[in-house]
């Protein structure tokens, strides 16, 4: 059984690695939103399955989720996560469109949301390559509007495997203009070997 | 007062009545409640994946298979009588489908599947259940009554 060694250094290194990625995102979302992005110093949780609620909060909570599998040299799981509020006001932002969109059934801000995961987990995942020399791409986004400790626990078992602990790394990116407030949490989940891979570019 | 008892995520938990069991947010999971109605004793199981053998090992927890047996084992410590056993469940949907990728793998019907085989070999009647689909459940178990609380988000409330 795979064994996940998170040591004080390897953690400030994936902290590092999780910078560079979603500082990258956060750039795409600043261009994209025509807007000043703010992005909190990554997170890093190494949870036991059955405690995941205190790295995400309460698990039946309706968020807004862009969900992506990265495959190739250290695969994982990325998601761009929102709640229905800041998610209708992207979606408003990004057809440029005043109206009040409904988010639940709108099909225009559904692909305007997935196109949104497309260029943000692309730039995490672009940074990652770029800095290790690791060759990753990513699969076409999925969207879920739902629980979301739903969505988790079906993001995680996709593929059919799942570790006994999870290792999420996570920023917060947020916006505030004028009137109107919003922000998102990106989050990475590295599969099995994927964190060493990682990690040994910086020989650790 | 409140005597609610939670389940995580590839855990299982078992008790007796007033208590009520409980977990939050199942997607392609599945949440199995084992009962004896006249002890007033129950579990409740919170399964990711199928089954212990096709897979690297780990947390037995995880698996339909391994998971029951042991909340079987401590149904029976805790005083439930084999032969009263009732089954309920509920999950297994499909919350996200990638476009081009129909139905490469749904890890929620070959959970359901494994379920429900789980309990005819342990000869337990699974009375109802509520899976499938493309939304997340949150599921609550009255140990007194023996009814399965259903709560979704965009799906509305049922019990079974």
């Amino acid at each position: 059984m795979f064994k996940m060694d998170v040591s004080a250094i390897r953690l400030e290194a994936l902290k590092e690695i999780v910078n560079i990625g979603s500082g990258n995102a956060a750039s795409s979302l600043s261009s994209m939103l025509q807007t000043r992005i703010e992005m909190t110093v990554p997170k890093v949780w190494l949870v036991p399955l059955n405690k995941l609620s205190d790295a995400l909060g309460r698990l039946d909570e309706l968020k807004v989720v862009l969900f992506l599998k990265v495959e190739g040299g250290a695969p994982g799981k990325a998601m761009f996560v929102l709640d229905e509020n800041s998610a209708e006001i992207i979606v408003r932002k990004l057809l440029r469109q005043p109206d009040k969109v409904d988010i639940l059934k709108d099909e225009m801000a559904h692909s305007a949301l997935k196109e949104l995961g497309n260029v943000m987990v692309s730039s995490f995942v672009t940074a990652l390559a770029t800095f290790s020399g690791i060759t990753l791409q990513i699969s076409v986004p999925a969207l879920g509007i739902d629980m979301i400790g739903a969505m988790i626990d079906a993001a995680l078992i996709e593929g059919g495997r799942v570790d006994d602990d999870v290792l999420i790394l996570n920023t917060k990116l947020s916006a505030s203009e004028a009137s109107e407030e919003y922000e998102g949490m990106f989050l990475f989940i590295p599969e099995e070997g994927a964190l060493d891979k990682l990690l040994g570019v910086f020989g650790i | 007062m409140n005597n609610t008892i939670i389940v995580g995520m590839a855990d299982y938990k078992v008790g007796k009545s007033p208590a009520k069991l409980m977990t939050v947010g199942l997607g392609s999971c599945i949440g199995v409640c084992i009962y004896d109605l006249q002890s007033q004793i129950a579990g409740l199981a919170h399964i990711m994946l199928p089954s212990s053998g096709e897979n690297s090992g780990g947390k037995e927890t995880k698996y339909a298979d391994t998971c029951l047996k042991l909340m079987l084992s401590d149904l029976d410590k805790l005083g439930a009588k084999a032969n009263k056993l009732k089954a309920k469940m509920a999950g297994g949907a499909q919350m996200f489908s990638f476009a081009g990728k129909a139905s490469l793998l749904k890890i929620g019907e070959r959970n359901i599947l494994a379920v429900e085989q789980e309990l005819k070999k342990a000869g337990i009647p699974l009375m109802a259940s509520d899976v499938g689909g493309t939304y997340g459940r949150t599921i609550n178990f009255d140990i007194s009554t023996g009814e399965l609380f259903i709560k979704t988000i965009n799906q509305g409330e049922k019990v079974i």
